[in-house]
C-alpha cells in the first residue's frame, strides 16, 4: 500500500475543505492538540461532535415542530449547535446557525425553515467529507511507520 | 517517535521557562461535550490540571466536597441547569475563587453582564491555545490583593504602604462587601463596576470580529 500517496491525498482533502470554507482555523488548533497520550484525538473529537449535534439537530427539529412561533427556544437550541461547531471549526456549518439564528430575530419563521435545512446539508456534506478524511489518514498511518506487515505465510 | 519525545519535553520545559504555574487546578463547566473536550486538552497542554463538569449542580458539589482545591473556575454563560452567572455570585458568596465565563456571544451586553456579575475574563468560543495560557494571571493577581489587603488591615496606620496598593486594596475590600451584599440583586453601582473593570488587566479576551 502507498502510505505516501494516502497521505498525500489526506492533504489534499483537507487543504480543499479549508479552500471551500468548510472548515477553519480552529480545526488546525484540534489538530494540534493531537500527541502521543492522544494520538486520535481529532477524530475523536470530531466524531463526538457529529455524535452530539445529531442530537441538537433533533432538538431544533422537534423545537420547531411542538412550538410553532417560539423564536427563543428555538433559537437558544441553535446557540448549543453554534457552539459545537465552534469548537470544532465547522465554519459553513456555522455560518448557516448564524442565517437561522438572524431569522429568529427577525421572527421569520420560514426563513428559520429554509435556513435549519441549509444546517442539516451542511452537516451531512461535512460528516461525508471527514470521515473520508479520516479514513484516508487511517489507511496511510502514523507519519514515520515504515513496518511492514507480512502478510505471507 | 524519539522526535516527538523531544518536542513534548520541550514544551514542557518551555512551560517552566515561560512560568506557567504547572498545576493549577482548574474547574471547567459546559454542557457542550465537544468544547469541554477540547477545552480540556488546551488546560493540559498548558500542563494545568483540569477537571471536567458538564452541569451546575455537579461543578457546585465539587467545588463544596474540597476534595480538590481548585484555584480558578471556567464556566460556560449558558446551561440548562444554572446559569453561569449564578454559579459565578453563588461562588463569590461561598468561596473566593476567580472564575472566567464562556460562551459563543461577544455582544457587549452580555460581556458586561459578565463583568457586573464579578467574572474576571469573558473567553469568547473557540477558544485559543494563548487564551488558556494567560488564566493563571487571574489567580496570581487575587492572591496578591488578598495580600495586600491584609498588609494594609493589619497595617493601618502604615504611611509606607503604597497608595497605589492601598487603592487595590480598597477596590478588593469594596468587591467583597459587593458580593456579600448583594443577594439576587444583579445591579451593580458605577463605582464597583469600575472597580471591577479596573481589576480586568485590561486583556479582555473576546472578539468584536463576529
Amino acid at each position: 500500500m502507498d502510505y505516501a500517496n494516502l497521505r498525500r491525498q489526506a492533504a489534499s482533502l483537507k487543504r480543499s475543505l479549508f479552500d471551500q470554507g468548510y472548515l477553519d482555523e480552529q480545526f488546525c488548533q484540534v489538530e494540534d492538540l493531537q500527541d502521543e497520550a492522544s494520538p486520535n484525538f481529532a477524530e475523536e473529537v470530531v466524531s463526538l461532535f457529529f455524535k452530539d449535534s445529531a442530537r441538537l439537530v433533533t432538538n431544533i427539529e422537534q423545537a420547531m415542530e411542538k412550538y410553532p412561533k417560539d423564536f427563543n427556544r428555538w433559537d437558544a437550541h441553535m446557540q448549543q449547535l453554534r457552539g459545537s461547531c465552534f469548537s470544532i471549526g465547522a465554519s459553513k456549518m456555522n455560518n448557516e446557525c448564524t442565517s437561522f439564528r438572524n431569522s429568529c430575530r427577525e421572527e421569520n419563521a420560514e426563513g428559520c425553515r429554509r435556513s435549519f435545512q441549509k444546517v442539516k446539508r451542511e452537516h451531512a456534506v461535512l460528516r461525508q467529507k471527514l470521515e473520508s478524511y479520516f479514513q484516508l489518514l487511517r489507511q496511510a498511518g502514523p507519519a514515520r511507520t515504515t513496518a511492514v506487515r507480512s502478510g505471507g505465510k | 517517535m524519539g522526535m516527538m519525545e523531544e518536542n513534548q519535553r520541550e514544551r514542557m520545559e518551555d512551560a517552566t521557562v515561560d512560568q506557567f504555574p504547572e498545576g493549577l487546578r482548574v474547574l471547567a463547566v459546559d454542557d457542550d461535550c465537544v468544547c469541554l473536550k477540547v477545552l480540556e486538552a488546551l488546560l493540559r497542554r498548558c500542563i494545568y490540571h483540569p477537571t471536567m463538569a458538564m452541569d451546575a449542580k455537579t461543578a457546585l458539589k465539587m467545588l463544596r466536597t474540597m476534595k480538590v482545591k481548585f484555584d480558578l473556575v471556567i464556566t460556560d454563560v449558558r446551561m440548562p441547569d444554572m446559569d453561569g452567572f449564578k454559579i459565578r455570585e453563588l461562588i463569590g458568596l461561598e468561596m473566593d475563587m476567580p472564575v472566567i465565563m464562556l460562551s459563543v456571544d461577544c455582544y457587549k451586553k452580555v460581556v458586561l453582564n459578565g463583568i457586573n456579575h464579578g467574572a474576571c475574563d469573558y473567553l469568547v468560543k473557540p477558544v485559543y491555545t494563548n487564551d488558556i495560557k494567560n488564566i493563571w494571571q487571574h489567580v496570581e493577581s487575587r492572591r496578591r490583593s488578598q495580600a495586600i489587603s491584609h498588609m494594609s488591615r493589619d497595617n493601618a496606620n502604615d504611611e509606607r504602604v503604597h497608595p497605589g496598593s492601598l487603592a487595590m486594596s480598597k477596590d478588593s475590600k469594596n468587591k467583597r462587601n459587593d458580593e456579600y451584599d448583594s443577594n439576587k440583586n444583579t445591579e451593580s453601582t458605577h463605582s464597583s463596576t469600575t472597580q471591577k473593570i479596573q481589576g480586568w488587566h485590561g486583556q479582555l479576551s473576546f472578539k468584536t470580529s463576529f
